[in-house]
């Protein structure tokens, strides 16, 4: 029976949910007069779900079939589950709608293999040049692409996309063998570096990639993982990596037994820690090491980092130059930068940096302003965990229930 | 001293001119006239125009431009009680313009936060914004918000929706940002009449709500951080949300 086009977008739309890299900020703006489309720098939401996660590209798999079957993949061969196909202009018909009405950025396009690895490149291209040479669409495309297929392809989809990725998914081998056996880290980077090695070719500016890492789904550690990231970022490979709790779907005798929860934490912390590799200068081995190889849960990578190198704290707020700004738990670029402009006027004193809403929640600990150190808590690692994990409860001299409830509306403790 | 204009940015400057020139030490900036008796002196500044230039040529000469864009940006904040810190802002430029980016100084410190609240709802804006295809192709798109920022995202989609006509009316400041074949800025827009959609207009509405639907994840939801990010006060016509 056919499928109506609703059901389909059900469908397809449901199966690349769990795909997180979604985000089309860090492209440049380039619209071009007479075109429908332009990219914008900081990405832009365009609605949440209802679970809270921002939408701001049409993410879809052009089809559900697959002739693989991965243990982690909802779409795998042996799952007995609904499958459909959109054809190319069905895909790009609804993205242009979709763009001039405001309701995305661009496309997320995915695809399980159809037939073979070729053939489904081949639809995604064809989806890629109606949107370009026929709509004049302009606007972010981002395309997965199929490891295993035909490099010709993949050249021709990667001229027309502004970013591609290929998933790495596993963060070892083994881990791969024994959970998608079609896949290896050579064959899921090939494309990638391939795609990479064209671009170099000319001398246009390479385009963005991208890979996304399971985490909990077997057993690496987070070194294993920060290691990974920081070899692909510094042999830049990747602009991102993105990494996904693993959340069950399938039973199978290789996959973690139950678990009640996805790996949430997890996955925030090593984003955190991730962060610290991209923008503040720190290599994974400050972060992790032979002896802490998985980042603690209680703290985040930089108060972590701060508390086993206490030594180079309190740093002066007035004396610290940027680099050791950065450095200070709870203050991120925007805080050093404002540190730094109100600093030429004058020197800064504890309730100067309250003015400037430093959030000093974290940074109390490491600080001193005009020589002044204002925590009570005694300078020790421990102490100072402490003090950070559970801060020492105010006196409330008349608990109420108002109380109760208005926390539970703005979130403060 | 309590002074009075008429919320108009001419009346604003001669408001700076007189103060300046007459050494006025206002307490208060209202734009209509009190209601209930109060001691204070109140003055009414009658809006001049040449008065108002003068200091607007002032203001370019002696002013960087980022300082400059900020008072006119922060005039679009016309919800909020911006007008004293506006005036002492002003008044400091005039002594020392480098003191405009002391961000020490009480006034420079809240104009400055305005205005980046000013930039963080038109950001937001320009994603929450929902257009409809009329019949005629034009692309329609009703808005109902906390400052005036019609400019801003006329000039946003300017890029995007570079080789299409559109529309965007704000509903309660009766004005629009037009874009077609003869006329591109804002307007004002006394009355107006529902327009007709196009034929293909439902269709694409029920994709994108079966689409919306789809993309959650249902052992996750979290209906509250949901409706942190997008407030109820955006989703007037939010597709996704009627
Ligand atoms: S090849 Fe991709 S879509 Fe197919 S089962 Fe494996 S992960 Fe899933």
């Amino acid at each position: 029976m056919r499928k109506d086009i609703y059901e389909k977008m059900q469908i397809l739309a449901d199966s690349a949910k769990y795909d997180v890299s979604c985000s089309s900020s860090g492209s440049d703006n380039n619209h071009k007069t007479g075109e429908l489309g332009a990219t914008h720098n900081s990405g832009i939401c365009h609605t949440f779900t209802a679970d809270g996660r921002c939408v701001s590209l049409l993410k879809v798999l052009l089809t559900n079939f697959c002739i693989y079957d991965c243990a982690y993949c909802i779409n795998k061969k042996s799952n007995n589950i609904k499958r459909a196909a959109f054809s190319p202009r069905e895909l790009a018909d609804i993205t242009i709608n979709f763009y001039k009405r405001n309701y995305i950025e661009g496309l997320f396009l995915s695809s399980g293999i159809i037939q073979s690895e070729d053939n489904t490149m081949n639809m995604i291209l064809r989806t890629l040049k109606i949107l370009r040479h026929e709509y004049r669409f302009n606007g972010y495309i981002h395309v997965k692409l199929i490891p295993g297929s035909d490099e010709k392809l993949i050249e021709q989809v990667v001229a027309l996309a502004n970013r591609v990725s290929s998933n790495i998914e596993l963060p070892s081998d083994n881990s791969l063998k024994l959970l998608a056996p079609n896949k290896t880290k050579q064959k899921v980077l090939q494309p990638l570096k391939h795609a990479r090695e064209k671009s170099l070719e000319k001398d246009t500016k390479p385009i963005g990639m991208s890979t996304q890492l399971i985490v909990g789904a077997t057993p690496e550690s987070d070194k294993d993982i920060l290691k990974l990231s920081s070899v692909l970022y510094d042999k830049a490979l990747l602009k991102r990596v993105y990494y996904s709790a693993y959340i069950p779907v399938n039973d199978d005798k290789n996959l973690p037994a139950i678990i009640n929860k996805p790996p949430l934490l997890r996955e925030h912390r090593l984003y955190q820690a991730d962060w610290l590799l991209r923008f503040y200068d720190f290599s994974y081995d400050e972060i992790v090491s032979d002896e802490f190889p998985n980042l603690d849960e209680e703290v985040d990578p930089k108060t972590s980092w701060a508390l086993l190198n206490l030594q180079y704290f309190p740093m002066e707020i007035n004396k610290a130059s940027k680099d050791e700004l950065l450095r200070i738990p709870g203050i991120g670029v925007r805080g050093v930068f404002k540190i730094l402009k109100a600093r030429r006027f004058k020197s800064l004193d504890f309730d100067d940096l309250k003015k400037l809403k430093i959030s000093l929640k974290r940074a109390k600990y490491f600080i001193t302003c005009k020589g002044k150190y204002h925590s009570k808590t005694p300078f020790y690692k421990e102490d100072i965990k402490q003090a950070i994990i559970a801060p020492p409860k105010k006196k409330i001299i008349q608990p109420s229930l108002f109380d109760i409830n208005y926390s539970h509306i703005t979130g403060e403790l | 001293m309590i002074l009075v204009y008429d919320k108009t940015f001419e009346g604003f400057l001669t408001l700076v001119y007189d103060v300046y020139y007459e050494k006025l030490q206002p307490k208060k900036i209202l734009t209509k006239f009190p209601n209930t008796l109060l001691l204070e002196d109140i003055l009414e500044i009658k809006t001049d125009e040449e008065k108002s230039l003068k200091v607007l040529e002032a203001m370019k000469k002696k002013f960087p431009k980022k300082c400059f864009e900020l008072i006119l940006n922060i005039f679009m904040c016309d919800t909020k009680e911006f007008e004293l810190n506006l005036l002492r802002y002003i008044i400091l430029g005039f002594r020392d313009s480098n003191e405009l980016f002391n961000i020490n100084q009480k006034e420079v410190f809240f104009l400055q936060n305005l205005e980046k609240e000013l930039f963080r709802h038109v950001h937001k804006m320009t994603g929450f914004a929902r257009f409809e295809e009329l019949k005629d192709g034009t692309l329609y798109a009703k808005i109902e918000t906390k400052f005036n920022i019609v400019y801003f995202l006329g000039k946003h989609f300017f890029k995007r929706l570079n080789n299409q006509n559109y529309i965007i009316h704000d509903i309660n400041r009766k004005l629009a940002f037009i874009k077609n074949s003869d006329f591109l800025g804002v307007q004002s827009i006394a009355s107006f009449e529902e327009p007709k959609l196009s034929q293909n207009e439902q269709k694409f509405k029920k994709l994108w709500t079966t689409f919306f639907e789809a993309v959650a994840i249902q052992t996750r939801e979290n209906k509250k951080c949901q409706q942190n990010f997008v407030p109820l006060l955006y989703r007037i016509y939010m597709t996704e949300f009627l």
